[in-house]
């Protein structure tokens, strides 16, 4: 039972990667990107891991995707004009890189020097929210607690970036950059 | 604390069939039996809430309303339900086929999909996910998808400056109803509905809107504040400001397609208004004042009444927002979320965080 479902995922998945790529309008691309991801979020609620899925789905599809629709949108001239140029080269470039990945995966794979794979028990209980809270922040050693401050630092930093850039300074002089010369400021105008 | 075992899980029904089909035929029979309720109540609220709409429009504009088709217009959800099936359905030339018929599929599916969750009554919920809060937050981005995805593929100037609008209002104010249900989810100490409803026991003083002295109240308010915003209804439904944008995304939209729509927007006023009640409202719990007597009576009625009676008069008060308040311009929109309404819920997060720490709620 279990198995037959992992199989009907994994093809929906493979399906949906593959359209993913090879679709030529952008927007269907990313149609397939939320079936793909979707497939994924089922796998791991195959895996007992629901907290997992449903983080896989808020970030990725209510966030990454919504923004890469979003992006799409505000690009003119979307469709039949502006597909993805596909060369001989570049198709060279990417198949043998998906290759080599193949061969790498497949050789690490045969070698026997991995741990043998323990099955998870099919009735075990879903991690907890409360378990996963106390794994990520606790501060014995045994969490995450210093990433995850890292992390957030990280979107701070991002976050006040994006205002700085997005924001339209009336007074430049105001935000500590050398006031310029009145008359400096009329001769580029009038240049 | 809650007695839990007076609030079995499981329904009579539910346990009849367990008892008689054997193991996996009774499971199988009882997801079909709860999928079929769902239907049921997405197919129903609609009509209510269609009636609804028009009767407290008319009355707030000193009118009657629908009079003639059944008793005081109650069959006029029916006349409009079949005006609206009956329709052509038409695609705009150079539209995106698949495209546009996949987002209005998208946007009625995100809004049947979190009312699985929804405690109706102890018994009566589809499931309960330990991350029921992270559920809802997931699904409803996909209803961004549908309008943004309606938007984009009628090939239409209209739909796609009104898709634009609406998915960035849309984003935005998911924010601060995230934070909200994180504020509601540090306050019970849990993400399952069910559980946040069980937090909320007691008198109607338990309630998340009292229990949080005041700062429950101004959470309640901004909830609904936010959610009228996400809902993209009136006075934040720039998206399909008719003086503006014709219909905003859903401009090229017929027939049953447009149905499809409108269905997702009822329903999704339905699944807003029952999160509010079970956020702040003490759910399916019937209010209880601590007069012994009178308790006894409002207990005996059923969960189920109390929810229904409190969802609903949260949909009123949306509807009494439509009829109040004037149209505020976009950027007046964008300034009170992301200037007053995101500060605003840090702000009650942080006083959260303190009373939960001293151990004052």
């Amino acid at each position: 039972m279990e198995n037959t479902i992992f199989y009907w995922l994994a093809g929906a998945l493979i399906l949906m990667s593959l359209l993913t790529v090879s679709v030529q309008n952008l927007l269907h691309a990313a149609i397939s990107l939320i079936g793909s991801f979707f497939a994924t979020a089922a796998l791991y609620l195959l895996l007992q891991m629901e907290f997992v899925a449903l983080a896989q789905i808020m970030i990725y599809i209510g966030g990454i995707v919504v923004f890469m629709v979003i992006t799409i949108l505000l690009t003119a001239q979307l469709g039949a004009k502006n597909l993805f140029p596909k060369t001989w080269p570049q198709r060279l470039w990417g198949g043998s890189v998906c290759l080599s990945l193949l061969a790498v995966m497949w050789l690490t794979l045969q070698s026997n020097d991995l741990p043998p794979a323990t099955p998870i028990a099919p009735t075990a209980e879903p991690a907890s929210l409360t378990a996963v809270g106390f794994r990520l922040l606790s501060a014995d050693g045994t969490g995450f607690l210093v990433p995850f401050e890292i992390i957030s630092l990280l979107l701070l930093t991002a976050l006040i970036g994006a205002v700085v850039v997005a924001r339209r300074d009336p007074k430049p002089a105001a935000a500590g950059v050398p006031p310029v010369p009145a008359d400096q400021v009329s001769g580029k105008e009038s240049s | 604390m809650i007695d839990t075992s007076r609030f079995p899980a499981t329904n009579a029904i539910g346990d009849f069939i367990r008892a008689t089909l054997p193991g996996p035929a009774a499971e199988l029979t009882n997801i079909v039996l709860a999928v079929l309720a769902i239907l049921t109540v997405v197919g129903l609220t609609p009509v209510a809430l269609i009636w609804m709409e028009r009767k407290v429009a008319a009355h707030f504009q000193a009118r009657l309303g629908p009079m003639r088709v059944g008793y005081h217009g109650l069959l006029q959800p029916l006349a409009d339900g079949i005006k609206l099936i009956f329709k052509e359905v038409m695609k705009p030339e150079g539209a995106d086929t698949f495209v546009f018929f996949l987002a209005p599929i998208l946007s009625a599916t995100a809004s049947f999909m979190v009312l699985t969750v929804i405690p109706f009554d102890h018994h009566l919920q589809v499931t309960d996910l330990a991350g029921g809060v992270l559920y809802v937050i997931a699904v409803a981005g996909l209803g961004i998808m549908g309008v943004l995805l309606a938007g984009w593929s009628s090939n239409n100037k209209y739909s796609l400056l009104g898709a634009m609008r609406s998915g960035a209002q849309m984003i935005s104010y998911e924010i601060s109803l995230a934070l909200l249900m994180l504020l509601i989810v540090l306050l019970s100490g849990t993400a399952s509905l069910r559980e946040i409803v069980f937090s909320q026991a007691g008198t109607v003083l338990d309630w998340w809107i009292f229990k949080f002295p005041l700062f429950g109240l101004v959470a309640f308010v901004l909830f609904l504040i936010s959610s009228t915003a996400e809902l993209n209804r009136a006075p934040f439904d720039m998206a399909e400001a008719e003086s503006e944008l014709t219909g905003g995304f859903t401009t090229e939209y017929s027939g049953i397609s447009f149905a499809m729509f409108f269905l997702a927007e009822f329903v999704n006023m339905f699944m807003a208004a029952s999160l509010t009640t079970t956020f702040f409202l003490g759910g399916f719990l019937a209010p209880q004042f601590g007069l012994a007597p009178l308790d006894r009576v409002l207990d005996a009625i059923p969960g189920f009444l109390w929810f229904f009676l409190k969802s609903y008069s949260v949909i009123f008060i949306y509807m009494w927002f439509r009829w109040t308040f004037p149209r505020p311009r976009v950027d007046q929109l964008m300034n009170l979320e992301w200037k007053v309404l995101v500060p605003a819920n840090f702000f009650l997060l942080l006083v959260a965080g303190l009373f939960v720490a001293m151990g004052l709620v």
